[in-house]
């Protein structure tokens, strides 16, 4: 019964000439965003991986130098995208794309195509993300918002309940018929986009990639689902289908426009965080005069210096077989980096509770669980942004060590000498690896279960709605 | 006239009856005071961020007034010193917050090389500034659309299906008299509500009363008439009530949403922009090229340039600050061609985005606000240059100490130039986003004025 | 002598069918002329002409002496139009949007005034200050009534103006007719209902796929006999 139901539903909706425009529009848009974002992808990524390449040579080319020089002349980390990136493109706009690492400092990653652009950015972005979580669930309201009301103001539900099939029937062979229809539209899109990721030689696939793929692709099956199910049981519980329109369109308006911006920017407004040079000054000061105020940097040095003399058994700093301004460098940057380590965390703590507002958010409004849960999946959200800087920093520090440790086996007097030009090739250049899924999986369970929530509330909840509503 | 009377007051009591969208009203003011009220407070703690810049600047001079407490080398303190390039908002910028929080507000330079200091972005949440700011011009650019769609969707289609446009055809009334007072009745609502919203804005963000409060107000109307054009345009074509939201819908989606991000992608394809990384790379080969090059090609380069601080001696020690100044100098000279094309490819993504917005009025009417309000890139663009003649006036200072040896005393940090850059409106963009919403409304308006005469309004 | 209502070879083609063949007709001031036919046979498309809801094919509609295509608001001033069924504003009172109706023709009532048209059209005087969401579709056709009547129109076009009326109220609707033909009004009415027809009409035409294919005045024929000249032209 619920077979024959869905048939007529899929069938009739195929016939439709309003279905057939529209869903025409939107599989274009889809499979123009596939594209787009594919050539986008490949140019970032070659710009990036030949900026790498160039600065990595220069490094390793360098001639004879005092490791200080070349711990200032440092290097820098690109951030490679993401494979998946090419559907959703996430935060990537908006943040840098390359941090310049060198001795003594952390330096901010610069260079945001946001940057690059005028306020035209503020309107969205033409993503697969964007197509799939704004404008697939506008079709599927145009699709189902007279699935109920359209019957019964042709009196055709009286007629279909006099064969003895339940409303509850109906209801679900309707979900049913609409969403194949609907995954008639993604599916094509989706598959070309799997077909670029697995066929393209500039990805690298393998199975984190095809998991990733494949729960990208059951994520939005359930969004979608939810959807469907939403505007079907808005389509019963409306009088006419000229308020279930209007009803389902507020929604969508609230949901996808209003709810999201709100929700950062009160985020935004309750956690305040400090500028980058109130921050820097902070460490400046902490690493100066010790976190606690009364472990200054001199006094640290001095105590190195004389634990140093103790140590080797020595009375001058000439007769020491390593630089002690070398060590007091290394331990200068441990002290720093340690300082900066904890401030980072802080700063970061604070846009996780800004972010917070807005994945709690994800409980009442779906398009706040897919939207984290998407661009986590493609490994372009804040989460995955914070692990390259890490990255990038746990680099910057080990290689400026290495420096430094090279420099204190120079011995005294080394500000005089140089190493050879052999030296900077043995040094590790900077390799990024993108986490796993494993690494992710914590930032993804609370949308997640938000969107499962969703989808069983919705199917229980919403069918008791159907089965209860008037018939006439 | 008195027939217009009679249903313009009439269509006040169906809006009053209308629990809904007197109610959605509501909610719509209630938006855009949230909108001023984001604005200004987000202004307000740029401002406060902006503020603690002199404080952590006077920090840096007591530490090295401890550091240095004599007579210093001017090449220690420029190297240590940091001071602050600002970019101010102007009050206006409350209301129309731009890309205020996708640029850095503020540059930190020290004497050394410009370019690698220029584009240090600030801390920011990117998942805010994906989600973008809900400022008063976000409001009256997406949402009063809507609101104007939700009031007229069903213009003349909601009287069609209740069917009571029969009956009143049957009076002696002009169609076009109904479907003026109609649209009559929403304009004055609509603008009632953007002006009012607009105002309340600019009061408590506190705008000086000049030219561009009359140009904020006259593109808010131009724009609530094109929509309202549209859905003359909509509502001429005489179909159902729900076709109508449909159609409008689509209209909004196509002009708001599916333009501008199809525009981005192809302005960003027409008009690459050469990459900023590059010439950051470059000049710091020139720069640490610098150390190994032999100290008088570096000198003879730089005295080409600046023989003002030309002198005889040579240098021979290892290090001599004046030496390092110059190369650091030099880093920049041979990157200020490519550093020039940057902006300039920036500049002009822009002006394509200018020429061809004409294409979706919400563009216009957004990067007007914006221009307006001096929130958008150009007045970034402005502020980089500024901060690049700061950088030049902070050498202008520092090469009489490092050049002719001066010694550099306390009583001279408070000498060192200092800079301010408030944002200025690009009053340009917002005079052509006038003309463009001008011939917008006329446009829509004609043509829905066209559809009126060609189709006859019928009663069923 | 000036017709109220006449038609001048009128023909309406629409895009698939042909509505009305050349009609003819003269309706002269006190006349009710009563239009008979099957649905589709042309009735509504001769009443929305001379409203000038849909324009001719060819020939033309006087009202008046007006031509309806020439003149589309001013005969406006001349009829009073009540439809099947009298759908009003359903979030104003009865009371209002009579006054709103009346306002748009130019006539401003007292609220007495008002009210008084409202009972005389037979609507309950607790129901005129309710929404005309909550009225019943014979309630709709009163206030229907009481627009028509207040705007003092000399020509009524009338769409099965019954249908939905209790039978009481049918007959004091052909009992306002009656008093209204007596006045000079001009009176054109569709209606599938044989006996009002006779019982109220002073001219019954029947109507058949878009012609006019016999008139007679009623005085001239009883009830059956109508009845039965109706039935030879529907087979």
């Amino acid at each position: 019964m619920i077979h024959s139901i869905a048939q007529k539903e899929f069938v009739s909706t195929l016939r439709d000439r309003r279905f057939v425009v529209l869903s025409g529009l939107v599989l274009a848009l889809l499979l123009a965003a596939t594209l787009v974002g594919r050539a986008s992808y490949r140019s970032l990524q070659q710009e990036r991986e030949l900026a790498q390449g160039t600065v990595n040579e220069q490094f390793r080319n360098q001639p004879a130098r005092h490791p200080h020089r070349v711990a200032h002349y440092g290097s820098f980390a690109f951030r490679p995208k993401s494979g998946l990136s090419l559907l959703d493109a996430g935060v990537d706009t908006y943040t840098g794309s390359v941090v310049y690492l060198e001795a003594h400092q952390q330096n901010s990653v610069n260079f945001s195509q946001a940057q690059q652009s005028g306020s035209l950015i503020r309107f969205g972005e033409m993503t697969v993300a964007f197509v799939l979580q704004l404008l697939v669930p506008l079709l599927i309201i145009f699709l189902c918002f007279g699935a109920f009301t359209q019957e019964r103001e042709t009196g055709m539900l009286k007629l279909l309940l006099s064969q003895g099939v339940s409303l509850r029937q109906v209801a679900w062979g309707k979900i049913r018929g609409l969403s194949q229809a609907v995954a008639l539209v993604v599916a094509p899109a989706l598959g070309l986009a799997a077909a670029l990721l697995f066929t393209g030689e500039e990805f690298a696939a393998g199975p984190d990639l095809l998991l990733r793929l494949l729960l990208f692709g059951l994520s939005y099956a359930l969004y979608f689902f939810l959807f469907v199910v939403g505007s079907v049981v808005v389509s019963a519980r409306q009088a006419s289908s000229r308020a279930a329109l209007v009803t389902l369109l507020g929604l969508w308006i609230l949901g996808c426009i209003i709810l999201p911006k709100a929700t950062a920017n009160l985020g935004a407004s309750l956690y305040p965080t400090t500028t980058k040079a109130q921050m820097d000054a902070q460490v400046h000061e902490q690493a100066q005069h010790g976190i606690n105020g009364h472990d200054p940097h001199d006094q640290r040095a001095a105590a190195l210096k004389a634990a140093l003399l103790k140590q080797y058994g020595v009375d001058s700093e000439e007769k020491l077989p390593v630089s002690v301004a070398g060590l007091q460098m290394a331990a200068g940057e441990a002290y720093s980096a340690k300082v900066y380590q904890q401030h980072f965390a802080a700063l970061n703590a604070t846009y996780q509770r800004q972010n917070r507002l807005s994945d709690w958010a994800g409980l009442l409004n779906p398009y706040q669980a897919i939207r984290p849960l998407s661009m986590g999946l493609a490994g372009s959200d804040f989460a995955h942004y914070v692990h390259f800087q890490q990255a990038a920093e746990a680099y910057r520090y080990m290689l400026v060590q290495r420096l430094n440790h090279l420099q204190a086996g120079m011995g005294y007097g080394d500000k005089e000498r140089r190493l050879d030009a052999r030296t900077w090739r043995e040094l590790p250049v900077f390799a990024y690896h993108a986490p796993t899924l494993g690494w992710a999986w914590p930032h993804l369970l609370l949308p997640l279960a938000a969107l499962l929530l969703w989808g069983v509330g919705l199917s229980w909840l919403g069918l008791r709605l159907i089965s209860t509503t008037s018939v006439t | 006239m008195h027939t217009f009377r009679i249903l313009f007051s009439a269509e006040w009591h169906h809006f009053r009856a209308a629990k809904g969208l007197v109610l959605l009203c509501g909610l719509l003011l209630a938006t855009g005071l949230y909108g001023i009220y984001y604005g200004t407070t987000e202004i307000e703690r740029q401002r406060q961020h902006l503020a603690t810049l002199p404080e952590l600047t006077r920090r840096n001079i007591a530490e090295l007034k401890e550091k240095f407490p004599g007579p210093a080398d001017a090449g220690d303190i420029g190297y240590y010193h940091s001071t602050f390039a600002v970019h101010h908002p102007d009050s206006w910028a409350a209301l129309s917050l731009g890309l205020r929080d996708v640029n850095p507000t503020y540059v930190k330079l020290r004497l050394l090389g410009l370019q690698n200091q220029l584009y240090a972005a600030d801390n920011t949440n990117p998942m805010k500034t994906l989600s973008g700011n809900f400022d008063l011009a976000f409001v009256l650019v997406y949402l009063f659309p809507l609101l104007i769609i939700a009031l007229s969707f069903n213009l003349l289609s909601g009287e069609r299906e209740e069917g009571v446009l029969p009956l009143l055809l049957a009076q002696p009334v002009r169609p076009a008299v109904v479907v003026g007072a109609k649209l009559a009745f929403r304009l004055v609502l609509v603008l009632t509500l953007a002006l009012l919203l607009s105002v309340v804005g600019m009061l408590w963000a506190g705008v000086p009363p000049d030219g561009r409060v009359a140009s904020w107000l006259v593109l808010t109307t131009l724009y609530c008439l094109f929509w309202l054009g549209v859905v003359l345009v909509v509502a001429g074509l005489q179909r159902p009530s729900a076709v109508n939201a449909v159609s409008l819908l689509g209209v909004w989606l196509l002009l708001v949403v599916l333009v501008p991000s199809l525009l981005n992608l192809g302005v960003a394809a027409a008009r690459p922009v050469p990459q900023g990384i590059a010439l950051t790379i470059q000049q710091r080969e020139e720069i640490h090229a610098g150390w190994d090059r032999p100290k008088a090609q570096t000198m003879s380069r730089f005295f080409a340039l600046y023989p003002q601080w030309r002198d005889t001696t040579t240098i021979r020690e290892r290090f001599a600050w004046r030496w390092y100044y110059a190369f650091q100098h030099l880093g920049d000279l041979a990157v200020a061609r490519q550093a020039a094309a940057y902006a300039q490819g920036l500049q002009q993504r822009y002006d394509l985005v200018e020429k061809l917005n004409l294409l979706s009025p919400a563009i216009s009417a957004q990067s007007s606000l914006n221009a307006l309000a001096g929130t958008d890139l150009p007045t970034h663009l402005q502020f980089q240059r500024s901060a690049e003649r700061h950088h030049d006036a902070l050498r202008a200072f520092y090469y009489p100490f490092l050049f002719r040896r001066v010694a550099f005393t306390h009583a001279d940090y408070a000498q060192e130039p200092t800079h301010t850059f408030i944002s200025a409106p690009e009053l340009t963009t917002v005079q052509h986003g006038l003309l463009k919403l001008l011939l917008s409304v006329a446009l829509v308006h004609l043509l829905g004025l066209g559809l009126l005469c060609v189709r006859p309004v019928t009663p069923r | 002598m000036t017709y109220l209502l006449e038609a001048r070879a009128l023909r309406k083609q629409y895009a698939d069918k042909l509505a009305l063949r050349g009609l003819d007709l003269q309706i002269a001031p006190g006349e009710i002329f009563c239009l008979l036919g099957q649905n589709g046979a042309g009735k509504s498309t001769t009443i929305n002409l001379f409203l000038g809801f849909v324009s001719p094919t060819s020939g033309a509609a006087f009202v008046n002496g007006l031509e309806v295509a020439a003149n589309p608001l001013k005969i406006k001033e001349y009829l009073a139009y009540i439809p099947e069924q009298v759908m009003l504003y359903p979030h104003l009172t009865g009371l209002e949007n009579l006054a709103l109706f009346s306002s748009l023709a130019g006539y401003r009532y007292s609220q007495p005034e008002l009210q008084g048209y409202l009972t005389d059209a037979g609507l309950p005087a607790e129901a005129v200050r309710r929404r005309v969401g909550t009225y019943s579709k014979g309630m709709r056709q009163k206030v229907g009534i009481a627009i028509a009547v207040a705007k003092h129109a000399q020509v009524l076009l009338l769409d099965e103006p019954t249908s939905g009326l209790d039978p009481k109220a049918s007959n004091e609707f052909s009992e306002l007719l009656r008093r209204l033909s007596a006045q000079g009004t001009a009176v054109l009415m569709a209606t599938h209902d044989i006996f009002r027809a006779k019982e109220v009409g002073t001219r019954v035409g029947i109507m058949r796929e878009g012609e006019l294919v016999d008139v007679r005045p009623t005085a001239a024929l009883n009830a059956q006999e109508l009845e039965q000249l109706y039935l030879t032209y529907m087979h």
